[in-house]
């Protein structure tokens, strides 16, 4: 299906395969009158005016050398390409389907102490936040508490608890946002170099990823200290033991 | 033979003793009888034996606990030492009402340690991860304090 | 045959232009759903009049509720059945809160006894016993007494450990 092979046959495909892909060679899905049905003609000419494009030359008369020639050939500005396909490939239809925001569990609102089960802090309790746009959570140790920063996950590796912190008044930084989390892609050291101690320079931690850490947690933690034993729970991770029966537990 | 015709009476004479005997048993399905249903939606509520159906089942009812008129099989109910004294058969609902109310179950049955031990379970049931967490540090410091003394009592006798 | 229903099912000949109003029958049946009801419903009428599903049609068929669902009652079932030697009559009585309660009780009680099956028992009639001296059988008499009480005196407790350090007590 090459846009600049003329015929017929190539454009009609096109249009068959948008309504009616075939079940086998030469057998569309629908019928013809299904086919016409769906093309809608009879609902009357289109009117949406296409605008008449600038005619380009489609070819170039060009001076030829020896007299054996010709002299003058008519050469196309744009080359043929030598590769045509030999069978048809049908080019799949572009999907306007979009992904739309994650919906929450009815258990996670802001201030719920959430359970990471997955990754470097699984086991650990977090208190969730906010919902970023990517539809991920962001949660928080807090950092002095439990030693979990400010992180994104996912809900489907968390479990919600009962337990809610008072954080209505905390307001999240417009700067903590999926960007955040973004890492920065440093020149990869190659082994070599690493071998001689190039590159080895140590990675610091931002400074102003520090402070909005601390802005971030103040507010949870002086809610944290409001309820007793709060901090110590947060501290704790959290496990099964023997005789747990998970389906049994509430959380 | 001597001793025939004296046999038959003297087993007529056991079978009447044994009848009269004293059952060991203390609570008996009978109508009036409080229940604690032990399966189903009404689990863990108090009801009536209102009629005996057959040795299988009850009609039970308990007004005052919110458990409908229903059969029920005793493999699912179980007796409880109280009972409405004078309930006639196949009570209607407010008269069954009446009589569980005037003669203090509930009250009695709140009383006991069989109930604080079921509602005890329940609560243990029904505590969140937090609750979990408050006992575990409880109990630490129970722990804590005994053990201190302990060591401290030892120490004086020594 | 599971849960019993009690319908209701009237049905008659087609009619014909010999026979434009054919006559009316009716049939109180006992059936887990209303195709079987339609079905015995066929097979009793076939047996009793010159009346066949094919040549005939359902008029109605309505579900006969209970007047009173909680109120123990005495029923009394005449039945046939066929046994591997031969047909018996039999009168059973029942103790339940519902007409289709005994007939299920019934089947169960024929199955066990006599290992006779849906198919080879046939109800002939089900009545409530109203007065209690009419009470034939002494396994129903028996709960009729006035102060009836009796113990359980084996008790199943389900523990709830996975394993148990002794044998349950049966003993109440």
């Amino acid at each position: 299906m090459n846009s600049s092979a003329p015929g017929l046959l190539s454009t009609v495909n096109i249009t068959k395969m948008a309504r009616s892909a075939p079940i086998s060679r030469n057998v569309g899905r629908l019928s013809r009158s299904q086919v016409a049905a769906k093309r809608g003609l009879f609902k009357g000419k289109k009117t949406a005016k296409v605008s008449p494009k600038a005619e380009v030359a489609t070819t170039v008369e060009k001076q030829i050398g020896g007299k054996a020639n010709g002299e003058k050939r008519v050469i196309p500005t744009q080359k043929a390409s030598k590769f045509y396909p030999t069978e048809d490939v049908r080019v799949p239809k572009v999907s306007r389907k979009q992904a739309g925001k994650t919906k929450l569990r009815a258990s996670i609102t802001p201030g719920t102490v959430l359970i990471l089960l997955a990754g470097r802090f699984a086991g650990r309790r977090v208190v969730f936040l906010k919902q970023l746009d990517s539809g991920l959570l962001l949660v928080t140790g807090p950092f002095k508490l439990n030693g979990v920063p400010l992180r994104r996950v996912s809900q489907a590796y968390v479990i919600a608890t009962s337990t809610k912190v008072e954080i209505a008044d905390v307001k999240v930084p417009e700067t903590v946002n999926d960007a955040y989390f973004v890492k920065s892609k440093a020149a990869k050291a190659t082994k070599e170099g690493e071998f001689f101690g190039e590159g080895a320079e140590k990675k610091t931690f931002p400074e102003e990823k520090k402070s909005e850490q601390k802005a971030v947690d103040a507010p949870v933690l002086a809610a944290v200290k409001k309820v007793d034993n709060l901090s110590k729970y947060l501290k704790a991770s959290w496990g099964l033991s023997k005789g747990d029966r998970f389906h049994e537990l509430k959380f | 033979m001597p001793g025939v015709s004296t046999q038959p009476s003297i087993q007529k004479q056991e079978v009447v003793a044994m009848s009269q005997q004293p059952s060991t048993f203390k609570r008996f399905v009978e109508v009036g009888r409080v229940v604690l249903v032990n399966d189903g939606p009404s689990a863990g509520k108090l009801a009536v034996i209102v009629e005996i159906i057959d040795h299988n089942r009850a009609l039970i009812e308990g007004p005052a606990t919110s458990v409908p008129r229903q059969a029920f099989p005793y493999r699912h109910l179980i007796l409880t030492p109280y009972t409405l004294a004078k309930l006639p058969r196949a009570a209607g609902s407010g008269a069954v009402k009446k009589a569980f109310e005037k003669s203090g179950v509930s009250e009695k049955w709140e009383a006991s340690a069989w109930a604080k031990k079921l509602a005890a379970r329940q609560v243990r049931k029904n505590s969140t991860d937090f609750d979990r967490f408050q006992v575990m540090v409880a109990k630490k410091q129970r722990r804590d304090v005994v053990r201190k003394a302990h060591f401290k009592e030892r120490k004086a006798s020594a | 045959m599971g849960r019993f229903t009690e319908y209701s099912v009237v049905g008659r000949k087609l009619p014909t232009e010999a026979e434009p109003e054919p006559k009316l029958y009716r049939m109180r049946i006992f059936a887990p759903n209303d195709v079987v009801a339609k079905s015995r419903f066929w097979y009793y009428l076939r047996q009793l009049k010159k009346v066949k599903k094919a040549s005939g049609e359902i008029v109605a068929l309505n579900i006969i509720h209970e007047k009173k669902p909680l109120k123990v009652k005495n029923f009394a079932i005449w039945l046939r059945y066929d046994s591997r030697s031969g047909t018996h009559n039999m009168v059973k009585e029942f103790r339940a809160l519902s007409r289709a309660e005994a007939v299920e009780a019934m089947y169960q009680d024929m199955a066990a006894r006599h290992r006779a099956r849906f198919r080879s028992v046939q109800i002939l009639r089900v009545a409530e016993i109203e007065k209690k001296e009419d009470v034939r059988r002494p396994y129903i008499k028996q709960l009729l007494e006035p102060g009836l009480k009796f113990p359980l005196p084996h008790r199943r407790t389900k523990s709830k450990a996975w394993f148990a350090a002794n044998r349950p007590s049966t003993w109440a």
